[in-house]
């Protein structure tokens, strides 16, 4: 018996707490929200046994699935692999999702839906590991909608905020277009694939050992759809808008979505299906260019945002940018590598950024400061998050980012330098959001004291976790990259990639420093030398109304013209045709006016037109 | 244990008892009539679940079938010199195969909710349950019957009931929504007659050498036409001149005739755009009741009909027109869906996906393919499970808050949780969210489409990200945001309110979990037009 | 032969003015004498048919005094129901009487 056979189990427990928990529903009082705790409490340990399993090297990788749908000769299956990647997602998922568990007992413990909510996060946690145990892209595909829309759940668990509701429809309307991608390349997949097997093994041995069986073009579309999906989950450029406005939801959930969930769904996804992106160059651009973009974009709209959670927001994004480069580049290795630090750092981050927000109440970073001052441990384990998230050695983020930047020099050292100016920007608004929250005075009225021990306890896991994460994999000790991808990295560890990103680090570091909490250099130093800069950078470049003019506004007025068009022509044709024989009708009424002289003249003329007709035939 | 007893006349004929029993009950007493058109409703409900239960894909429909001849008319025309005699029957036969039978199961399991979801009906009891249990013995015949005439009677049987279930218990233009119905489906009818003349009078004889000469007998019986047609010696397929009788020569043209004549008829049902205004109008006036069984059964006995006669009887010409097939079900996708997204009033929002909903399932049939014939088929019953449970909810809302515009609802999710949950979750199903019944329809229409018509597929697919957007739009307008203070205190669904729609739900989620229970049973059914299909592109 | 001619140019004459009374004038009074003048221009076509026909009989003159008695018959009843009419509408005027139109 392994471990590795009862790999099903671990989705299944929390499937059974939200089941249990949807039930009870809101009559079960707060105690109840623990059976959640304790479902993902056994997935944790469960998915811990699994992957000291794979860790020890002595099993092979287990694979069990079944038909789930037979048509005449084709079949859908459905299954669960268990390889070492997934098992190292299996621990981050279950992990994050434990703490979130715990932390969300002290955050919601007022709140008179928290059955529900538990109930929402046991499905939303089921959902990732199932997406994370498929062993074939239509598996995947059902769980993968599902995370959406537990996501679109819990974004709008504040139903009665209109802002959520708006959130909410968004997330999940822009993360169905990535979804419709993902779609469009499974039924490709299916019809194109010998045997329509849709299992990543085989699809793992169609792209490698017998490649040209799939004709280039359409591997490069299957390729970019499936990357469309991710582009949606993953909120890259430009599907990204969805991210940023999911902050609407509880500040565990934003932790969950950012860290291990949702967003980690769409690197996955790549990472999962890397051969068929491996066997199209333009892809591989592609993915490199868009996560590259990304990166800087989305950093440089973290600069200018006041909002504590939607800086952390754009963070994600701008990370989830250097993962899809890592992968652009050739990385699997480093891609899950980041993921698998910025899962704990993220997590840990967005956390202590929900205590700051439960002690002072308001979430603009303009009204907070000194906090740090009140809550020692949140300040010191968020502070431990920021450096390992500036890239700061020795924190996990210098180390992953380390190897998504090596990855680049070699391949595409345009993206390098593109990544380490994100670095830089990475740094220096981690610098503005600690400073301006926790030094200084306090410019609000709430008065901050520390969260209760629930709440500091997963700060202080994930803090110790955000320090340690990185040594896995260092350039003197790189087992953690052959682990997860079964190949051997390319050892080419570069003094320069070190320097340069621990130097770009340390400068928005000490910028940031400089700027918000020493005060030597004026904060409005850019803002009014270029101020048409910053607006543009607090309105996010305009996106969100980009969208909203080439997309929604034609749409409405689209269905506008049609439901005109409904009403007066297609509706107007059959009325007309019935108002027609009414009509004609009526006519024939008026005929019949009632005057009997008329119907006698009406008759003689009749009769005479019938004599003259007789008598005219004669002359025919 | 029901072996001997003939279990399909039972189905068809238990609601139609029904009916006159609650004609002979005292017209005071309301309950009464509630409890018997229950009683009558649950009996099929029951006798389908055994049939599904002791089906056996092996023996397919065989041993339910019952069949005699009806009525039998001589025909005194010029008879020559070896025929004996000349003949008009009309057969009683029924059956069913792996095709009828899911859409049977829906048929009664959606008559059973509507029949509780009845409890709002106000006036004129006695009338309302006796029309309904007749509209119900109609649907049963038309998934029932195999003789064409017989099929076309209990088809217009559906009209009658409906035509005053709309006009009497509807809201305030049901008089006008009425006509529109009656109007446009005796269209559809006049249109199904004449193809079904087509096809009796050139195919649907058989001769019989009796020992006094030949009996020749004329029969709507779709076993008969099923053979004659596909069978290259029939006299039907004959060429005239050889045959020295053109009138029973079924010529390429007259097959296509009658195909467009059919696609007519059962389009209107559907409906396929352009013929879907009807629809709206009695989604949107006929009680909610009524419109369970509307939208849940009477759309899909369009789709029935279509793959039936037009498919099974004609596939050459279904071959031929499946390119037009796709492409008025792409339109009828995006037409539907762009519409609901700007609808003001939710049972609009509804019919709309109806339309956009069945489109889909004109892909499945489009395709040809057995994957997405499986997903048509899937696809209706699907839809019909999910627009029962959606009219199930307008109705009950429509109950406490006298309104379904979208704008003068909302927050509904604090006041009737319950209620909001169900509705979300049915608009999960609507949209195609994994796990619920539609996802499964919509792939496999999808899947299989793709298999011949990438294009035209993967324009339609826009059709699904259209769906998130109606759905969310409509019903987050519903439960979400703050909520009014006239809905404050409003009270969650009642018991017998909650039972159909968890009932319901329960269902949607089986059919979304475990699609096979009912896929390995339509295997079957395709297996003779795949045949047919398969043939012919070979040869 | 002449004599025939001329009954019956006098008969189309007389018939021609009886239908132009019948469709034109509004008094009911006077559609009634015209309808008499038509039946009586039948009248003096079936009594000059009867004398100079091709087959001289008693026929016709008898039929045309049948056709008198049922012409007094029709006076009767037409101008009772004239009299009942001008009672309830106070107007023998042939054109207020649509109600054959509803």
């Amino acid at each position: 018996m392994t471990f590795a056979q009862y790999a099903w189990l671990v989705p299944l427990f929390p499937v059974a707490a939200f089941a249990v928990l949807i039930t009870l529903g809101r009559g079960a009082g707060r105690q109840a929200a623990w059976i959640g705790t304790l479902a993902s409490l056994v997935s944790l340990i469960l998915s811990l046994c699994i992957a000291g399993e794979r860790l020890s090297g002595t099993v092979d990788e287990y694979n069990a699935h079944f038909t789930w749908l037979q048509i005449g000769n084709y079949s859908l299956n459905a299954g669960f692999d268990v390889t070492n990647l997934t098992s190292l997602m299996l621990v981050v998922v279950t992990l994050v999702s434990f703490l979130v568990n715990l932390y969300s007992h002290g955050y919601m413990r007022d709140d008179e839906r928290i059955t529900t909510f538990f109930a929402y996060v046991a499905l939303f946690t089921a959902s990732m590991l199932g997406l994370v145990l498929s062993d074939n892209l239509l598996t995947l595909y059902i769980f993968w909608e599902l995370v959406g829309v537990c996501s679109f759940l819990l974004v709008g668990f504040w139903f009665q905020k209109p802002e959520a509701k708006a959130a909410a429809k968004k997330a999940f309307i822009v993360t169905r277009i990535g979804d419709l991608g993902l779609l469009i390349a499974l039924l490709l997949l299916f019809w194109y694939m010998p045997g329509n097997a849709l299992d990543f093994s085989s699809i793992h041995n169609v792209f490698t050992t017998e490649a040209g069986v799939i004709a280039g073009g359409i591997t490069t579309l299957i390729a970019l759809l499936i990357f469309l999906g991710a582009v949606g989950k993953s909120g890259q450029f430009p599907l990204h808008v969805w991210l940023p406005d999911a902050m609407e939801g509880p500040t565990p959930i934003s932790a969950l979505i950012h860290a291990a969930t949702m967003v980690a769904a769409g690197v996955f996804l790549v990472a999962r299906t890397f051969v068929i992106f491996q066997a199209s160059d333009a892809a591989m651009t592609t993915v490199a260019v868009i996560g590259g973009f990304t990166a800087i974009f989305a950093a440089t709209i973290g600069l200018a945002q006041n909002d504590i959670k939607r800086i952390l927001a754009y963070s994600t994004v701008s990370q989830l940018g250097y993962m899809m480069l890592a992968l652009g580049v050739g990385s699997v290795s480093a891609a899950m590598f980041h993921l698998f630090t910025h899962a704990f750092f993220k997590a840990l981050l967005f956390l202590g950024a929900g205590s700051v927000i439960h002690a002072v109440h308001t979430q603009d970073i303009r009204e907070m400061g000194g906090v740090g001052r009140n809550m020692k441990i949140t300040a010191w384990t968020f502070g431990i998050g920021a450096l390992a998230l500036s890239g700061i050695p020795p924190f996990a983020g210098f180390w992953s980012k380390d190897a998504i930047l090596t990855a680049a020099l070699t391949h595409q050292p345009l993206l390098f330098w593109v990544g380490a100016v994100t670095a830089f920007l990475t740094a220096l608004y981690m610098a503005r959001l600690f400073f301006m929250v926790f030094a200084g005075n306090p410019r609000g009225e709430a008065h901050a004291h520390e969260s209760p021990a629930i709440m500091t306890l997963p700060l202080i896991v994930l803090a110790v976790l955000a320090v340690v994460a990185g040594f896995v994999e260092t350039p003197f000790n790189g087992w953690f990259g052959e682990w997860v991808t079964g190949e051997k990295p390319e050892a080419h560890t570069s003094a320069m990639v070190i320097v340069v990103s621990v130097a770009v680090s340390l400068l928005g570091v000490y910028l940031g420093w400089l700027i918000y909490a020493k005060g030597t250099v004026r904060r409005d130093i850019v803002s009014s030398r270029i101020p048409g800069l910053v607006k543009v950078l607090e309105n996010k470049y305009y996106i969100d109304e980009l969208y909203r003019f080439i997309l929604v506004k034609p749409l409405g007025g689209l269905g506008k013209a049609l439901a005109v068009f409904d009403e007066y022509v297609v509706d107007g044709v059959v009325r007309m045709a019935g108002q027609s024989a009414a009509g004609l009708g009526r006519l024939n009424a008026r005929l019949q006016s009632g005057q009997l002289q008329g119907y006698a003249l009406t008759a003689l003329i009749g009769l005479v037109i019938i004599a003259l007709a007789i008598a005219g035939r004669r002359f025919w | 244990m029901l072996e001997n007893i003939p279990v399909l006349s039972c189905i068809l004929l238990a609601p139609l008892v029904g009916a006159l029993l609650v004609l002979l009950l005292p017209k005071q007493q309301g309950s009464w009539h509630r409890v018997t058109a229950l009683v009558f409703s649950v009996i099929p409900l029951v006798l389908t679940l055994w049939l599904f239960a002791s089906y056996q894909t092996a023996t397919g429909g065989a041993p339910y079938t019952e069949h005699f001849t009806w009525l039998s008319i001589p025909l005194s025309r010029d008879l020559g010199q070896d025929i004996s005699s000349m003949l008009v029957n009309f057969d009683y036969h029924l059956s069913i195969d792996g095709i009828s039978l899911p859409l049977l199961l829906l048929t009664s399991v959606v008559s059973v909710m509507a029949a509780i979801a009845s409890v709002h009906v106000r006036k004129r009891w006695k009338m309302y349950y006796a029309l309904f249990l007749l509209l119900e013995t109609g649907m049963y015949g038309v998934f029932l019957a195999r003789d064409l005439v017989l099929f076309f009677i209990f088809f217009e049987l559906t009209l009658i009931p409906m035509f005053f279930l709309i006009g009497v218990w509807g809201y305030f233009a049901r008089e006008k929504a009425a006509n529109r119905f009656l109007v446009y489906n005796g269209l559809g009818s006049a249109a199904m007659l004449l193809a079904f003349l087509i096809l009796i009078a050139t195919a649907g004889f058989t001769a019989v050498q009796g020992t006094d000469g030949v009996q020749i007998a004329y029969s709507g019986s779709y076993d008969v036409l099923l053979n004659n047609i596909a069978d290259p010696n029939a006299y039907a397929n004959m060429d005239p001149s050889q045959t020295g009788d053109a009138g029973l020569h079924l010529s390429e043209g007259l097959k296509n005739w009658a195909f467009v004549l059919l696609l007519i008829a059962f389009g209107i049902k559907i409906p396929i755009f352009p013929f879907h205004t009807w629809m709206l109008r009695v989604h949107t006036e006929a009680p909610p009741p009524v419109v369970m069984i509307h939208s849940g059964v009477l759309l899909k006995m369009g789709v029935y009909g279509l793959i039936r006669f037009a498919a099974f009887l004609l596939p050459a010409q279904l071959e031929d027109w499946s390119t037009t097939l796709a492409v008025l079900g792409v339109i009828n996708i995006l037409y539907g869906a762009v519409l609901a997204c700007v609808q003001k009033e939710f049972k609009l929002v509804l019919a709309y996906s109806s339309v956009s909903h069945m489109g889909i399932v004109l892909l499945g049939i489009a395709s040809l393919n057995e994957i997405g014939l499986q997903g048509a088929i899937y696809q209706s019953v699907s839809h019909g499970l999910i627009s029962a449970l959606l009219f199930l909810i307008v109705g009950t809302l429509y109950e406490r808050t006298g309104t379904t515009q979208i704008d003068e609802l909302g927050g509904l999710a604090k006041s009737m949780p319950f209620l909001s949950g169900i509705l979300l979750t049915a608009g999960m199903a609507s949209l195609g969210l994994p796990g619920l019944s539609g996802f499964v329809g919509e792939f496999l229409s999808f899947l299989g489409l793709f298999g011949s018509m990438k294009w035209l597929t993967a324009i339609g697919v826009l059709g699904v990200l259209l769906a998130a957007v109606y759905v969310l739009r409509s019903v987050l307008g519903i439960t979400f945001g703050p909520i009014p203070d006239r809905w404050t205190d409003i009270k969650d669904a009642r018991f017998v309110e909650a039972v159909p729609m968890i009932a319901l739900t329960a269902l949607i989620v089986l059919l979304g979990v475990f699609p096979s229970v009912m896929t390995d049973m339509m295997q079957q059914g395709f297996n003779g037009l795949l045949e047919q299909i398969q043939q012919r592109a070979g040869g | 032969m002449n004599m025939l001619a001329s009954y019956l140019t006098l008969a189309a004459v007389l018939f021609c003015i009886g239908l132009y009374g019948v469709i034109v004038k509004r008094n009911a009074i006077i559609v009634l004498l015209s309808i008499e003048l038509m039946l009586n221009a039948v009248n003096l076509n079936l009594v000059a048919f009867s004398k100079y026909g091709v087959q001289p009989s008693l026929t016709g003159q008898l039929f045309s005094l049948f056709t008198m008695t049922v012409a007094a018959a029709e006076a009767a009843v037409g101008v009772a129901i004239l009299v009942a009419i001008y009672r309830a509408r106070a107007s023998v005027n042939v054109d207020e009487f649509d109600e054959l139109r509803r």
